[in-house]
């Protein structure tokens, strides 16, 4: 999805996307806007309404913060839990660690809870907290802009509307945009094309010929369900993923009960799924004597659910595990080898009208064509411009691999935070583990923003640049940077994506707030 | 032919990619396979698509060895391609009603022996091995067997199948012989010894053991086809021509070993090669088919079909 249009919920991937790069290139030149505010300015300005943008909001909201806006595209909050809704659509960090702790669910259903109990409990946040008030729908910012003389940023969506805050959250999610990729010929097919994370639930599926492009984080939870459905289904793979047992049970109900009259025991519950996701860092991030157990287990869970020696051979990795994102499943491999389901690793050719041509000749005639391709992620770019100091826009900076100071600040871009910015991506934990520790952050600036009535709060140069060569050199060493191609590094490999360490560790860094790092007006 | 730059070949193999639905299987020309050639003809397109299928599996396992991204692209898609001369060559022999029952042809004995060989053994096989080979066994086996075929074959459907096939081989032996040159450039005098001692590697010499003979059965059935002799060496001669063209070249140690197993294939008289091969020939031929293990399942992709939906 290009993010210069506004993606309403079911609203279809396009493809190229080429063209809204270019768009946000020219408007990134337009003079400021001299247009009056829809409303009146407001502490903090936050873009977008998932995870990310509603936990900022419930953490202003209990350090007394209550004038906020939250800016969304779509017309419903959730982000991706929103967007991927497709069947089989389930989180892959058990669900007590993947929430948040300043708001626990004690009725998580079963470990891995799916796409709708996340959504379900996004909006039992929205609810709890009362933050609807604060949402303002479809309303897709197309440009952030920050006034120095005034210490204020304007945010102007496509529809120019201007909403101004005094500091700005982008929260806008890592994995939000999507577009079908550019395979020759896509255009050319007549059949159905969905993707994976604008779902379409009123195509049926049953007595259709399938085929699933992309074995990915998303596709192997797609296709045992399709499987279950379709009249056949072919899986079209690149490159097999590291797969590891789903240790996937539902929550007795004596559990619930526990969790609900003595909080503690949940709590309990996340410091021991906390501990024994940062002991994975160990295999995932480096190469230790734990990556070839961690490997062996994977290879051990293919021997047992694949008994062909060719198809073994096809699924097996050929890269370090954790280099790029471990998969967990233990219907996939089981659903690859039912009677109206095959696995084709022959390279794709081109789209026709009636299927996929792969290179050994054949055409693989299909009704419906599922891309679970991934996201459009940006290394080196902004999804809309962002113009800080001096006219100085965030893309050019980040020209060469984006950068950021702790992953939340941006030397020339005063009073801006990032979530899920450069480097604060997790490989082994979960993502609202990292998250937490940056809206606490954020809180921190924007207290002593509101607080001091300050114009500025920018982080130095300097600073941004010492942190970001201990960065480099830490990434150096970590499996993520040892050869293979993932959508973490960039074309020529910088790895401006991950965080190199526990999230112990981030927790650290970001709950030292140095003050001496800023300058400040 | 120059050494080649593989990124630009990648993007070239990428581009100029056909299927077997571009060509009409139906069209007029099948009545022009004449009544004797038929059952030769039949046997030899048989052995073709297998050697064809075999090569395919031998890219797979390049495709695992390759050094850079790049070539393991590369063989990736030429495991693909080699699959797509073997479907085609089925379709042609669906066309002329050579296949009974619509049932793949049965591998010849030989060519059971190989594909239990690389489906045991290949993805081990340093990447120098099965690099040196696989282009020996395309310049000999694909390219004197199809220059012959076309001259024999009248059928102006198997001319344009074969035009196809053609273009993507010469790709596949300038990536082959540019690979060699890149071994032999590297290849220090320590890991020339390495690479030679590998030769006493029981593996490979199980897979030695069932090429020899292959390349003599081979020799055999074209012989048989009325294909003289001297065309099969003169291509195999090509390939000491290219691959020796250049000091790197020259340098890699497996082109030097396969170009000498070349010399003693296309010299008849050398008894002290053929005497033992032609039995070993013999003896495979004496081999009972249920002593052989199950196909492994790479072998079922094969397909005539240039659709399907299952
Ligand atoms: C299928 C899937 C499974 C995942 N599973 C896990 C897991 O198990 N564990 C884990 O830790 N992480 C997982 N993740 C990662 C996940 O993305 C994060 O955990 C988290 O949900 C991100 O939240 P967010 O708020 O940052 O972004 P999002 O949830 O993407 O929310 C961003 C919001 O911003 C809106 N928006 C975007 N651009 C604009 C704009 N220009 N103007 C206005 N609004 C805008 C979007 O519409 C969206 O609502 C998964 C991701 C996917 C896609
Ligand atoms: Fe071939």
């Amino acid at each position: 999805m290009s993010t210069t249009e506004n993606s309403k919920k079911p609203a279809k991937p396009k493809a190229p996307r080429k063209k809204a790069a270019a768009a946000r290139k020219t408007s990134a030149r337009k003079a400021p806007t001299s247009k009056k505010a829809a409303e009146k300015t407001v502490s903090a300005l936050i873009v977008g309404a998932g995870f990310a943008g509603l936990g900022m909001a419930i953490r202003l909201k209990q350090a007394g913060i209550e004038d906020f806006i939250i800016l969304e595209r779509g017309n419903a909050v959730g982000g991706t839990w929103r967007d991927n809704q497709y069947p089989g659509a389930a989180c892959d960090i058990p669900s007590n660690l993947y929430s948040y702790s300043f708001a626990p669910n004690p009725n998580w259903s079963r470990s891995f809870s799916g796409s709708e109990e996340i959504l379900d409990y996004v909006h039992h946040l929205v609810a709890e907290f009362g933050l609807e008030k604060h949402i303002r729908f479809e309303q897709n910012v197309a440009e952030l802009r920050f006034d120095e003389k005034q210490g204020i940023w304007t945010a102007t969506t496509d529809k120019d509307v201007i909403f101004t805050g005094r500091a700005a959250v982008m929260a806008q999610g890592p994995l939000a945009n999507c577009s079908f990729p550019a395979i020759t010929g896509i255009e050319d097919f007549k059949g159905k094309k969905i993707h994976s994370a604008r779902w379409d639930h009123d195509y049926d599926f049953a007595g259709k010929n399938v085929a699933v492009v992309g074995t990915g984080a998303s596709g192997i939870q797609i296709i045992p369900e399709l499987v279950k459905v379709a009249k056949h289904v072919k899986v079209f793979q690149r490159t097999p993923g590291w797969v590891m047992p789903r240790p996937d049970f539902s929550t007795p109900e004596w559990n619930k009960l526990l969790f609900r009259k003595l909080p503690a025991s949940q709590q309990a519950m996340r410091e021991l799924l906390y501990w024994s996701h940062e002991s994975m860092a160990l295999a995932v991030i480096w190469n230790s004597p734990l990556t070839r157990i961690a490997e062996r287990i994977g290879k051990w869970h293919l021997r047992r659910q694949v008994k062909d020696r060719w198809l073994r051979r096809q699924l097996t990795p050929d890269f370090t595990i954790g280099c790029k994102r471990v998969l967990v499943s233990n219907d996939y491999y089981p659903a690859l080898q039912k009677d109206n389901a095959k696995l084709i690793t022959w390279p794709i050719a081109r789209i026709s009208e009636k299927g996929i041509r792969t290179v050994e000749g054949i055409e693989h005639q299909v009704d419906c064509i599922v891309f679970a391709t991934g996201f459009d992620v940006s290394h080196s770019g902004t999804p809309f411009p962002v113009v800080g100091r001096d006219g100085r826009v965030m893309g050019d900076d980040w020209k060469r691999g984006a950068q950021a100071y702790k992953s939340i600040n941006v030397a020339g871009y005063p009073n801006l935070f990032l979530t899920f910015g450069p480097n604060s991506g997790p490989g082994h934990n979960s993502a609202l583990v990292y998250m937490e520790s940056q809206l606490e952050y954020a809180l921190k600036g924007i207290r002593k923003i509101v607080g001091e009535d300050l114009k500025v709060l920018d982080v130095r140069e300097d600073a941004q640049q010492r942190f970001n060569k201990g960065i480099q050199k830490r990434l150096a060493k970590t499996n993520w940077n040892s050869g293979c191609k993932s959508w973490y590094l960039t074309e020529d490999g910088f790895n401006a994506t991950m965080y190199p360490g526990f999230a112990t560790q981030y927790a650290a860094q970001m709950a030292d707030f140095k003050e001496d790092d800023y300058e400040t007006a | 032919m120059a050494s080649i730059d593989l990124d630009k070949m990648l993007e070239k193999i990428k581009g100029t990619q056909w299927a077997l639905s571009d060509i009409d299987w139906d069209a007029p020309g099948a009545e022009l396979i004449t009544e004797e050639q038929w059952p030769k003809l039949k046997e030899f397109m048989a052995d073709l698509m297998w050697i064809e299928h075999v090569g395919a599996r031998a890219f797979a396992a390049l495709a695992k060895k390759a050094p850079t991204d790049t070539l393991r692209e590369i063989y990736s898609y030429f495991h693909a391609e080699e699959q797509r001369h073997a479907n085609a060559e089925m379709a042609l022999m669906r066309r002329w009603g050579m296949l009974e029952g619509d049932e793949i042809p049965e591998p010849n004995v030989n060519l059971r022996i190989i594909i239990e060989w690389l489906d045991r053994f290949a993805d081990e096989m340093p990447v120098y091995v099965l690099g040196t080979v696989v282009p020996m066994l395309e310049i000999a086996l694909d390219g004197a067997l199809c220059t012959f075929l076309l001259e024999t074959v009248k059928d102006p459907v198997c001319h344009q199948a074969f035009e196809k096939i053609n273009d993507d081989e010469s790709r596949h032996l300038g990536v082959g012989f540019t690979v060699m040159e890149m071994q032999g450039r590297s290849a220090s005098y320590i890991k020339m010894v390495q690479m030679m001692a590998r030769v006493m590697d029981p593996r490979l010499i199980l897979g030695i053991a069932s090429y020899m003979p292959l390349l003599n059965k081979m020799r055999d059935n074209v012989i048989a086809m009325g294909l003289p002799e001297e065309k099969l060496y003169k291509a195999m001669q090509k390939f000491e021509r290219i691959g020796g063209r250049t000091e790197e070249g020259r340098r890699n140690p497996w082109f030097q070993l396969i170009k000498q197993h070349g010399r003693w294939v296309t010299n008849r008289s050398n008894k002290m090669y053929h005497v033992p091969v032609d039995a070993l020939v013999k003896i495979t031929g004496m081999v009972p088919r249920n002593a052989l293990p199950a196909v492994p399942s790479w072998v079922k992709e094969l397909t005539y079909e240039p659709t399907t939906t299952r």
